[in-house]
């Protein structure tokens, strides 16, 4: 058994995909594990993979080609998870849905053969991954630096910035705002009128430690002092609200700490 | 005697937040619309929940109303002329500049703005106009806007005021003409009726405009949807869904709101109710109201004159199959999508992926249970591949006994062992008290 060991990114893992590929050791012989997330086997020969953005590209292209956007935005979403056995699944799914085998119209529905174990577990995790990315552009918060910088601070369990980067960049194209993920430390970056882009490991310490602008205390009264007021009293139930809004997200939410 | 002073932008929002905390519609959905890159903001088709209140209710828009003052004194309301409380307005200034802070550090989704009747509907109606022009044009907003329709304003204020908006709604208040007239003397069926028919017709048009000229600028896009009070008025759930079923077919509405009553006046004209605000009976109402939207029931099928309230112990749905048992068992590799969605446990999501995963091969329980479906009260009534996942029987008593009382195990995971008696008659646990019974059972 040969493993191939991928950065845990996109591009990691296709780049992984492409090589067991390429390798042409037979399909059953070889196995991908992300590193950092899996643990070390014994009686398996270690290969690690060197992210290269052409290779990765090309595999892009061809699950586009052949399975479809909806599918390559599935098994996209699925590589930003948290999970150990996401790029074994991944290359499972794709070994049947990329093969020259498979006829066209089995490679573009794939992705809705629930039986098959490992398109039902690249479904889960693509469906966690954008479940949490959706509930972000809710949660997400900005305070406003003393410059005019819109900061917030999140910590997401999978890695959701690529995808809440594009929802924020299309609301707020004016302004200058900076996302900071506290799980993976990448930072989402947007300048007025420019794309946005992601800062792996970004030092901000310094921006941490930087005051608020002028309004933003009062601002943030004023939010707080609606969030109560809207609240029926006899309604009150704070299971139901738990349910929706866990405890997690509270913590670098305005109105879910000093309140 | 009115005593007057200036108050805080906090007090304001405090006074004004309060007041509209009883109309409870609070989506930001049905609008996809990016931004153009010169102003701020998008609308997102499925709407976005930004926080969740002490009540569990979802906050996704700043819901205000503009002023607090009102003419009318329906019985009901928290602002009526006659109460004595605190009242206050905003300015448009100051609704654009909380609009516009609290959304660029992403608080919300829009503004929710509804109003009470200052000096008459058109002059309340204009003010609202001139915010939302304000916040569109001057301040190049482009997020969800929900605004109330007043009942009264003349019909080009509120053609105006349809094409800045992209919600509007106006409040039905009460299921009935009769009750209306009893609680809320100053307003009539027909005075709601008539904006909603308006809003609905030019809609119409609307989409034909935009057919012939894509930019053509848009009349409410997000559509309409209204609210009603439950439990104020003597009315069954019966009447209510039937009135629920009748504003989606004539009228087009996106959504109707059903509003528990919270006694917030004394008044002789309003129900006590000692147990608190009928939360069960708005909660099965809701889940009726999906079943009409999504799952093809028609209101006739959930409920009847003979049986015109919904069942305490079960949700409608299972009601409705426990009194068809004979469409039941339903095979899942055959049945078609609207059947498939009236089995218990089968919602509209995985009904979807049964079909398509069905194209590639047999399902057996083990790959239902993977596709989403709810198998502690759907066994009862599927097969697959012609066979039950258990042996068990489709009888009323027996399967109303287990959705009631297995709360979280399939049936065959709890004890399988049954008292004896002398007179076996196949009851387990005794007789089925007679609340419990289902409709036509």
């Amino acid at each position: 058994m040969v493993i191939f060991l991928c950065e845990d990114s996109v591009d990691g893992i296709f780049t992984g995909v492409y090589e067991a590929w390429a390798s042409r050791l037979g399909h059953s012989n070889v196995a991908l594990r992300t590193a950092g997330l899996s643990n070390l086997e014994l009686f398996a020969e270690y290969r690690t993979v060197i992210t290269d953005a052409g290779k990765a590209a090309r595999v892009a292209n061809t699950i586009r080609q052949k399975m479809g956007e909806e599918s390559y935005e599935k098994i996209y979403q699925a590589s930003l998870a948290n999970a150990d056995d996401k790029s074994d699944c991944i290359y499972r799914v794709l070994t049947v849905g990329v093969s020259v085998h498979t006829d066209p119209w089995l490679a573009h529905h794939l992705m809705e053969k629930l039986q098959d174990p490992n398109v039902c577990r690249v479904s889960e995790l693509s469906w966690k991954v954008f479940h949490e990315a959706h509930r972000y552009t809710g949660f997400v918060r900005f305070r406003e630096l003393d410059e005019g910088v819109l900061f917030s601070e999140i910590e997401a369990e999978h890695q959701v910035l690529p995808l809440i980067g594009e929802h924020f960049s299309d609301r707020f194209p004016q302004e200058n705002f900076m996302i900071y993920d506290h799980h993976s430390g990448d930072c989402l970056l947007h300048g007025s009128g420019k794309p946005w882009f992601i800062w792996k490991n970004a030092e901000i310490d310094n921006i941490l430690k930087r005051d608020c602008s002028a309004n933003e205390q009062e601002i943030q009264a004023l939010w707080r002092t609606f969030c109560e007021s809207i609240a029926i009293r006899e309604r009150r139930n704070p299971h139901l609200q738990m349910q929706f809004w866990p405890l997690r997200f509270r913590k670098w939410m305005t109105e879910g700490n000093d309140s | 005697m009115r005593i007057a002073q200036e108050m805080e932008l906090y007090q304001k929002l405090a006074v004004l937040s309060d007041a509209a905390k009883y109309d409870v519609a609070c989506t930001s959905s049905g609008v996809d619309r990016n931004g153009s890159g010169k102003g701020m903001g998008n609308c997102i088709a499925p709407g976005i929940c930004h926080s969740f209140s002490a009540d569990g209710r979802c906050i996704s828009l700043l819901k205000i109303l503009f002023t607090n003052e009102c003419v009318f004194d329906c019985r009901y309301c928290l602002n009526r002329s006659s109460n004595d409380i605190v009242r206050a307005s905003f300015t448009p200034d100051e609704v654009c500049r909380l609009t516009i802070e609290f959304y660029r550090r992403n608080y919300i989704e829009g503004l929710f703005l509804s109003s009470g009747i200052l000096k008459n509907p058109n002059y309340t109606m204009e003010l609202l106009y001139q915010t939302l022009y304000k916040l569109r044009n001057e301040y190049h907003f482009e997020g969800y806007i929900h605004v109330k329709a007043i009942p009264g304003a003349a019909q080009e204020l509120i053609e105006q005021t349809g094409f800045l908006a992209d919600r509007m709604s106006v409040n039905l208040e009460l299921p009935t003409s009769e009750s209306l007239r009893k609680l809320a003397p100053h307003k009539t069926r027909r005075g709601i009726l008539a904006p909603m028919r308006q809003v609905q017709l030019r809609r119409q048009e609307n989409k034909e405009e935009i057919m012939l000229y894509r930019n053509a600028p848009q009349f409410v896009p997000g559509g309409q949807s209204t609210q009603m009070i439950i439990g104020a008025t003597p009315e069954s759930d019966y009447q209510i869904i039937q009135v629920a079923e009748a504003l989606y077919q004539k009228f087009d509405l996106k959504r109707v709101f059903y509003s528990a009553f919270v006694q917030v006046n004394q008044d002789a004209l309003l129900p006590a109710l000692p147990g608190g605000p009928p939360l069960l009976r708005e909660h099965r109402l809701y889940q009726a109201d999906w079943l009409l939207r999504y799952y093809g029931f028609g209101a006739g099928e959930l409920l009847s004159e003979s049986h015109p309230n919904f069942n305490v112990a079960l949700d409608p749905k299972c009601d409705w199959a426990l009194a068809h048992l004979e469409q039941f068992p339903v095979e899942v590799n055959r049945a078609d999508y609207y059947t498939l969605l009236r089995v218990p446990g089968i919602g509209p999501k995985s009904a979807r992926r049964i079909i398509q995963a069905r194209r590639m091969g047999n399902l057996d329980f083990a790959a239902l249970k993977k596709i989403g479906v709810v198998l502690k009260r759907a066994v009862y009534f599927i097969t697959c591949n012609g066979k039950q996942m258990y042996p068990l029987r489709i009888e009323e008593d027996f399967i109303l006994r287990n959705l009631l009382q297995v709360k979280e195990r399939l049936p065959m995971e709890t004890a399988t062992y049954r008292q004896l008696s002398l007179f076996d008659d196949g009851r387990v646990f005794g007789q089925v008290p007679k609340e419990l019974l289902i409709a036509g059972g």
